[in-house]
């Protein structure tokens, strides 16, 4: 029986436990388990504290108050925690940058790392709210409700990543 | 439901999202570049059993009635264009939009500023959003499924679906064992090849 103090379950016990999650979305929140739209609603309430006339675009307004947007924040807030619970009860704490970014990009110093992982979070978010959501609202739970334009956005992730990835060193 | 009641719930969900992505190991970027690079896949293994299992959930739920689905609308042009994007920004980041906030919780330093970038590319996006409305975001054949363009019951087709995702998991596990793609630091990093070493370091002198 998996523990917390362990240091790795089964990909396929913690898949089980993410899908379960679904049965709280659906029934108490009325929707499916998501992320991405969270840096919406976080981002544009930052935004809105320097510029408030974001409040007048359609889409921010649509995305900057209400109970399902501030669940959504609290999902991603929750997700750090539960994994900072998990770690400390494991003993895999983590410290700088992960090993695999120097086999990847060459051993550089962390300044590089984190210059590309600005970039590369703009990226991520301006395409998943292109796509209308990101790995877990299209891939997780557009899947299981077997939605065509998920399906359709998850292939085009994949193939991004992997044609992404492969510019990389091998890891 | 209240704002506070839907927090408090986000908060426990989120809570058990992030403990199965740490202990899971799909937060790592070793592990998600891994899978990528198609030299890991615990990624691909945990995606997949949380699909089956949230088809099987919403087969039993949405057959018995007790709620409707919420797919999102079918945009084409969007989910390629946009979809290739969330998936090069994956790739650079070694993270996705959810597994950022679990590298930040499992003490990875990089994750703060992905998470910077993330916030800003989402205002980018609310500012353009009218522009791209007309060009990209609207039309379309609206929140269709499978079970929309076949006629079949959902509850049928997602059984379908779930088992022919089970049998390529068994033969993934059969294939990949788990255990042996953790790596020794549990960061999914594994052994190079052994000529490899040798290339890599001729070519960074």
């Amino acid at each position: 029986m998996p523990a917390l103090t362990d240091r790795a379950w089964s990909p396929y016990f913690a898949g089980v436990l993410i899908g379960l999650l679904q049965i709280p979305a659906f029934l108490l929140l009325e929707t499916a388990l998501g992320t991405s739209s969270a840096y919406v609603t976080a981002g544009d309430s930052l935004a809105a504290l320097l510029e408030p006339g974001i409040r007048g675009i359609d889409y921010a307004a649509r995305h900057l108050s209400g109970a399902k947007n501030w669940w959504q924040v609290a999902v991603v807030v929750g997700i750090a925690l539960g994994a900072l619970l998990s770690a400390r009860l494991s003993g895999t704490r983590r410290h700088g940058v992960s090993p695999v970014w120097a086999r990847a990009i060459g051993s550089t110093g962390p300044a590089r790392r984190f210059a590309m992982a600005f970039g590369a979070g703009f990226i991520m978010l301006l395409g998943a709210r292109i796509a209308d959501g990101c790995t877990s609202g299209h891939g997780i739970s557009g899947m299981a409700q077997l939605a065509v334009g998920s399906i359709v956005a998850v292939c085009a992730m994949f193939a991004g990543g992997i044609a992404t990835a492969f510019l990389f060193r091998r890891v | 439901m209240s704002v506070l009641t839907a927090i408090l719930l986000g908060l426990a969900m989120g809570t058990v999202f992030g403990l199965a992505l740490e202990k899971s190991r799909v937060f790592e970027p070793g592990v998600i570049l891994g899978q990528m690079q198609l030299r890991n896949f615990t990624m691909l293994k945990i995606f997949l059993t949380a699909v089956v299992t949230g088809l099987l959930v919403l087969a039993v739920l949405n057959g018995l009635d007790l709620t409707r689905l919420f797919p999102k609308p079918a945009l084409y042009g969007a989910d390629l264009i946009g979809g290739a994007l969330l998936g090069v920004g994956i790739a650079l980041a070694g993270a996705c939009p959810g597994t950022v906030a679990a590298q930040i919780g499992a003490g990875y330093r990089d994750a703060w500023y992905t998470l910077a970038g993330g916030l800003l590319g989402a205002v980018a996006f609310s500012y353009a959003e009218p522009v791209l409305n007309p060009l990209l975001l609207s039309g379309g054949p609206g929140r269709i499924t499978l079970a929309n363009v076949t006629g079949a019951p959902f509850w049928v087709l997602a059984l379908g679906f779930a088992s022919l995702l089970v049998a390529g998991l068994v033969a993934l596990e059969r294939w990949r064992p788990w255990r042996g793609e953790l790596g020794a630091a549990a960061d999914g990093l594994l052994p190079l090849p052994a000529p490899y070493p040798v290339v890599n370091a001729v070519a960074a002198e």
